[in-house]
């Protein structure tokens, strides 16, 4: 009498973590996979030379030096701009509107449906209103700005999640020693918000690193060595996307520099997982 | 971060450049002094043409130290409109000029065919015209109709905007919304990985770039149109029914950089970039 309840239970426990180990053993074999393969192709063709010098044969042979060098400059005026912008809207957001504001809910809420909006049309609006009506043309600087205009609606909602995750009490603790409002924000909420923050940065870096569409139109295709901020510069995500769907014989350097950008990524993922650490032990020195 | 002088910098550095862009842009250049060449173009257009430009660039930069070649992409169509409005100097156009077009000045710098691919293992050897034209309608859905195997056949077509596309319209007398397709690909390298992917598909791309695929080793073979068969050699000498000229068009009559630039990518000093690129060079 006992067995038969007892073996479905059985059977339905095996399901339950036959499915869960599935999913995630699914999961990390893909993961795997994709990274296999970008190395298995890519990492021989990978050398000192290849990262310094600049492309030749539209891309098939020489590096990928002029390229690294826009990406980093794209990247910098995105992250330039949007770090304040972010930080600032953030701390509007979350200390000085209550949830009921009307205000506060409607940026939050044009917020989220930006999160959701493809990159193409940050491309068109970055051709549209940088290139075009402020007359930066094709540029890094273009580039760079249409990157902010995509990443703040992820940087915005994350850090202003980090400061809701401040607890209360340490606003009350604060306004009953008689602190003002800007010296709790500099010295208790900001570094109590940071891992937030740090979660949205790197989010935020991961789509900006990894985006074609709305580059093509606003830095544009140009593989030359950038002489200044308005100078048009290839991203390595166009590089890649040129080089192997564009280019017959592309395929080696588009697997190299795909390499190139998943080591980037992690390097940046390493970097703000440490610095999240290190900020939280910083934390609760501070307290 | 220090974002401000040097940004500062850079905008006064941009309005010096642009000061002595204008002062060198009134003054007409002395055809002969070549390397007394100076200033920026830009160049957008045909993702198709847009290698064989930024090579060609490349070296007409290192003849004219003091000369910046810019080229963007995003196809034929923004090309005219960039010349048009102004955006750029010189727009690139991969297909022939329409009648709507005829106020910009086409100058062609090479040509390219369009060829039909199949899957390698694909027993079909030839194909007619109207067999194609069923295929891309819908009315004929399986090889063994075209006497191949007994298999569904997957339609790729071009996204709409694309050149080849309209090569391919036009040659089929085509229109494209009676195209019935299983997949729409953009670039010709997708196009060539998708039919090399699946064994059942038939697509259409550029020749230079499935001859050199297939060169590779990439599992697609061409396809003969009309008993000619799809190679350069055909293409160039003209007698391949589907094959497009490659043009760069100005919104004026060029003068200037502009003219340099022109008259040296239609000479025979870059025919050796447009046959590395695997197009077609004119004349010869």
């Amino acid at each position: 009498m006992i067995e038969t309840p007892n073996q479905s239970w059985n059977l339905r426990e095996w399901l339950a973590f036959a499915s869960v180990w599935g999913a995630a053993v699914l999961v990390t074999v893909t993961f795997c996979w994709l990274l296999g393969d970008i190395i298995w192709h890519g990492l021989s063709h990978i050398s000192w030379t290849f990262l310094t010098a600049p492309p030749e044969n539209a891309g098939r042979r020489g590096g990928i030096g002029p390229i690294l060098v826009s990406t980093g400059l794209i990247l910098g005026v995105c992250l330039a701009v949007s770090l304040p912008l972010g930080v600032g809207t953030a701390v509007l957001l979350a200390e000085f509107t209550s949830d009921t504001n009307l205000f506060g809910r409607l940026t939050r809420r044009s917020l989220d449906v930006l999160a959701g909006v493809p990159s193409i049309v940050f491309g068109l609006f970055g051709n549209a209103f940088f290139c075009k009506t402020l007359g930066l043309g094709f540029s890094i600087l273009s580039g760079g700005l249409t990157l902010a205009c995509m990443v703040l609606p992820i940087l915005i909602r994350s850090t202003e999640e980090g400061f809701r995750a401040v607890p209360d009490n340490y606003r009350l603790s604060a306004a009953a020693l008689g602190l003002s409002r800007t010296a709790t924000l500099v010295h208790l909420l900001l570094p109590a918000a940071v891992p937030g923050l740090l979660v949205g940065l790197v989010l935020g870096v991961g789509r900006a690193i990894a985006e074609t569409a709305a580059l093509i139109f606003t830095s544009g295709y140009v593989d030359r060595m950038p002489e200044s901020l308005l100078d048009s510069g290839r991203a390595l995500s166009i590089h890649i996307f040129d080089l192997s769907m564009n280019v017959s014989g592309g395929d080696a350097n588009a697997y190299a520099s795909a390499l190139v950008l998943v080591i980037m990524l992690l390097i940046i993922n390493g970097t703000a997982s440490w610095l999240a650490t290190h900020s939280l032990h910083r934390k609760i020195v501070t307290v | 971060m220090r974002p401000w002088p040097s940004l500062y910098l850079i905008v006064l550095k941009q309005l010096l450049f642009l000061a002595l862009y204008w002062v060198a842009a009134l003054q007409p250049l002395p055809g002969s002094a070549a390397d007394q060449l100076t200033g920026k173009l830009v160049i957008s257009g045909s993702s198709t043409i847009a290698p064989i430009v930024s090579e060609i660039g490349k070296r007409f930069e290192s003849l004219h130290p003091g000369v910046r070649i810019d080229v963007q992409t995003g196809g034929s169509s923004r090309g005219v409109a960039d010349a048009r409005q102004g955006l750029a100097d010189i727009g690139m156009v991969s297909r022939a000029i329409k009648d709507e077009e005829k106020d910009l000045h086409a100058f062609p710098v090479a040509r390219d065919g369009v060829g039909i691919i199949l899957h390698k293992e694909n027993p079909v050897q030839t194909i007619t015209d109207e067999q194609v034209i069923a295929i891309y309608t819908g009315t004929v859905t399986n090889w063994k109709q075209v006497g191949g195997k007994d298999a569904a056949i997957t339609v790729v077509n071009k996204a709409e905007g694309r050149s080849t596309l309209e090569v391919f319209l036009q040659h089929f007398k085509l229109n494209n919304r009676d195209i019935k397709a299983q997949v729409v690909i953009g670039d010709n390298e997708q196009g060539v990985k998708t039919v090399a992917g699946n064994r059942s598909a038939i697509g259409y791309v550029s020749i230079g770039t499935a001859e050199y695929d297939e060169s590779q080793g990439v599992p697609i073979k061409l396809l003969s149109v009309g008993g000619v068969a799809a190679s350069t050699k055909t293409v160039q000498n003209g007698t391949f029914p589907l094959s497009r000229p490659l043009y760069i068009v100005t919104r004026t009559p060029p003068i200037g950089l502009a003219k340099a630039f022109i008259d040296f990518a239609q000479s025979k000093a870059v025919h050796d970039i447009i046959k590395q690129q695997y197009f077609v060079p004119l004349g010869d």
